[in-house]
């Protein structure tokens, strides 16, 4: 075999490789959150958990956190650890954003202080866990921010639903977050190109 | 000793249940208050006041600019309004009603008040056949309280409050201010926002530091001091300067609200009706400087640091005047063959408040002068200008945040009045009527409080009913109880 016809077949072999890696990666997860004991299965937090011998490197892409009509808007954000959260105030009235502890470690309390409007603070989330997210000049105001291992999450809709895509093939745990129920934990097999879970979230 | 078993028994259990109830009350708080103004907006007590009722930047703000969020109002309100007409209408004017609108919501708000007094015991010679005190007095005053506040539209406000019961059924309760305001009046002739307003009906005067809204469980005395020559003249004001007043007042607060001026035209008969025909006057000036370093601080509503906003680092610095002219004998009731006798009268001081992070400082000095005549019944019957009768007197205090939630308070009250002392009316040791009252407050919850204050009063004398000598006794009192609205 000539080194032309050796170097084609290995051109093709990597293609095909490409290809079947390109649908692998296509994957996703589509799923529905039900609740017991909850108002709503909204802005509950979905995501695959720490992959064994798997590390992402921190998005490049910060993440915006509105601070609108004295509410912090979306009022639950998932990020990969590692991101840059900017916290925006768009009222015309000054707010503060900290938050007490990060899943409840108060060693990882934050103040970012008190800003007027239009103006923004960055913020890199490095621990895992939620903060929860406060205002000390509006004591009513309240929003998380869910930091979890991996680039594969979401955050459920009104209904309950979330899609989490791009996502390889393999095995994985699904895990929750919700302000107000207990964290929920389920094994995934990611191996069609759209995986179908059923959870439920517990007070 | 079966006795004592049985009295430690029931106070272990009275403590037991103030134990139960005090965690119940302090645990961690997940609620905030919600009168008028909180369900208006949506948002919390602590947003307009660090401890309720007295108002931070923002509340001051807030009322200044008739009980509107300073800027972009229409955003904040959650609960829009009723359209007494298209806002269009107003082109059609005055060929229709000028459009208006009432707040969405029904503006009402409640507050209660009931207190624990602890009294200092009397010694026997101190105790008078009607004015016994018991050591303690359970949920004293008692005093049920209705608020309704609100906004008609872009520059009419109005407040109207009610104690609806005062120590319990039929109570000497009332009306406190009942009042409606044109805010910005000057716009139309180019003068700064809210720079000139205009508040009808009965209302506190634009006094330094509210007694209406105090936070304190004691007044401040000298507020109260009223104008009683006695054996010394005719001199019968009994004006309070505390109390409202019925009347028109004409003010403003120009430059971003550091500037406070205010004129009011009152009956000087405080909620009665008028007793003369003439009307007093009270003049109020103010300015407060902002001595926050941080610009950006410098020139929002609430200043904002490291840990969260806060009130500015300012001083304020006020005067005050007030003028009336009292009269006598209207009817006849010192001497028929005798004209009304005028007795001009007036009020004058300064007043300071310091702001600095979670200290405030503040202070009031005053002085009051009422002009006086000696009577001789005769024949013939002769009326002679005597010396005035005079006071002098003020307040200092600290109020202290520790946390949030939890305030050390603090206030000196000393009243001079010569004629008091003559007349005995109160008696005191000495010239002076003083008083200290240390206390705390602790926010439960943002519309919930806790408060306590010891009163450390003046010496009043009484005869020993032993020995016959004159003795001092302070009917000092130790206050706390519970105060929220919602």
């Amino acid at each position: 075999m000539s080194l032309a016809k050796i170097a084609a077949k290995v051109a093709v072999a990597a293609s095909i490789t490409l290809v079947l890696a390109g649908v692998s990666w296509a994957n996703e997860i589509k799923g529905k959150v039900s609740v017991q004991g909850i108002k709503s299965a909204e802005n509950i937090a979905v995501y695959v958990d720490a992959i064994p011998d798997k590390k992402f490197d921190p998005p490049k892409d910060g993440v915006v956190v509105d601070q609108k009509k004295m509410a912090f808007i979306p009022h639950v954000v998932a990020v990969q650890q590692g991101t840059t959260v900017e916290f925006l105030n768009s009222d015309s009235v000054g707010h503060n954003v900290y938050w007490p502890s990060i899943s409840g470690n108060k060693k990882l309390t934050h103040n970012l202080g008190t800003w007027p409007k239009g103006e923004k603070k960055p913020f890199q989330f490095n621990d895992l866990g939620a903060a929860s997210l406060l205002c000390n000049v509006h004591p009513e105001m309240s929003g998380y921010v869910v930091v979890v291992p991996t680039p594969y999450f979401a955050v459920t809709d009104k209904d309950g639903n979330f899609e989490i895509k791009n996502i390889p093939s393999g095995k994985y745990t699904l895990k929750t977050w919700s302000e107000d129920g207990k964290p929920t934990t389920q094994a995934v097999d990611v191996s069609a190109a759209t995986s179908t879970v059923e959870l439920t979230v517990k007070k | 000793m079966k006795g004592r078993v049985l009295n430690t028994s029931i106070m272990a259990s009275l403590t037991a249940v103030v134990v139960v109830l005090w965690v119940m009350l302090a645990s961690v708080p997940k609620s905030s208050a919600i009168p008028a103004f909180s369900r208006k907006y949506q948002t919390s007590c602590t947003t307009c006041h660090n401890n309720y009722p007295e108002l931070n930047d923002f509340g001051e703000a807030f009322k200044k600019n008739g009980f509107k969020f300073p800027k972009d109002d229409e955003v904040f309100v959650k609960e829009p309004p009723v359209l007494l007409g298209s806002k269009a209408q107003k082109e059609a004017f005055p060929g229709a009603v000028y459009p208006g609108e009432i707040p969405g919501y029904l503006p009402i708000a409640f507050r209660y008040e009931g207190n624990f007094n602890l009294n200092r015991k009397q010694p026997p010679g101190a105790i008078q056949p009607t004015s016994f005190t018991p050591r303690t007095d359970l949920f004293a005053p008692n005093t049920f309280t209705m608020i309704s506040a609100g906004s008609f539209g872009q520059n009419l406000s109005f407040w109207i409050d009610d104690d609806i019961s005062v120590d319990a059924a039929n109570g000497n309760g009332g009306m406190g201010d009942g009042w409606l305001k044109y805010s910005d009046l000057g716009h139309g002739i180019g003068l700064p926002k809210n720079a000139l307003n205009v508040r009808f009906g009965q209302f506190e005067l634009d006094l330094p530091f509210t007694q209406a809204k105090t936070i304190y469980l004691s007044p401040f005395d000298i507020y109260n001091q009223p104008t009683v020559a006695g054996s010394l003249g005719t001199a019968n004001n009994s004006m309070i300067f505390g109390a409202p007043q019925r009347g028109i007042e004409f003010g403003g607060t120009p430059n971003n609200g550091n500037f406070n001026w205010s004129v009011a035209v009152t009956n000087g008969s405080n909620v009665g009706k008028a007793t003369r025909s003439s009307k007093d006057v009270y003049v109020r000036l103010s300015e407060k400087f902002n001595l926050e370093r941080d610009p950006e601080s410098r020139n929002a509503i609430q200043a904002a640091g490291a840990t969260g906003p806060r009130d500015h680092t300012s001083i304020r610095l006020g005067f005050f005047y007030y003028y009336g002219k009292n009269q006598q004998n209207q009817d006849g009731s010192i001497s028929t063959n005798l004209a009304t006798i005028e007795e001009p009268f007036y009020r004058v001081g300064g007043d300071l408040r310091f702001k600095y992070r979670k200290l405030e400082l503040f202070g009031l000095g005053m002085f009051g002068h009422d002009d006086n005549h000696l009577f001789t019944a005769g024949p013939p019957a002769t009326i002679a200008v005597a010396p005035a009768v005079k006071f002098s007197g003020g307040f200092i205090g600290a109020n202290y945040w520790l946390y949030p939630w939890l305030i050390g308070t603090f206030h000196y009250d000393a009243v001079n009045s010569a004629a008091d002392f003559v007349n005995g009316t109160p008696a005191s040791q000495y010239h002076t009527r003083n008083r200290f009252s240390p206390g705390f407050q602790v926010l439960v919850r943002a519309n919930i409080k806790v408060v306590g204050e010891y009163q450390y009063t003046f010496g009043q004398p009484y005869t020993d009913p032993v020995t016959g000598n004159t003795l001092f006794f302070r009917p000092n009192t130790f206050q706390t109880g519970i105060d929220y609205v919602f």
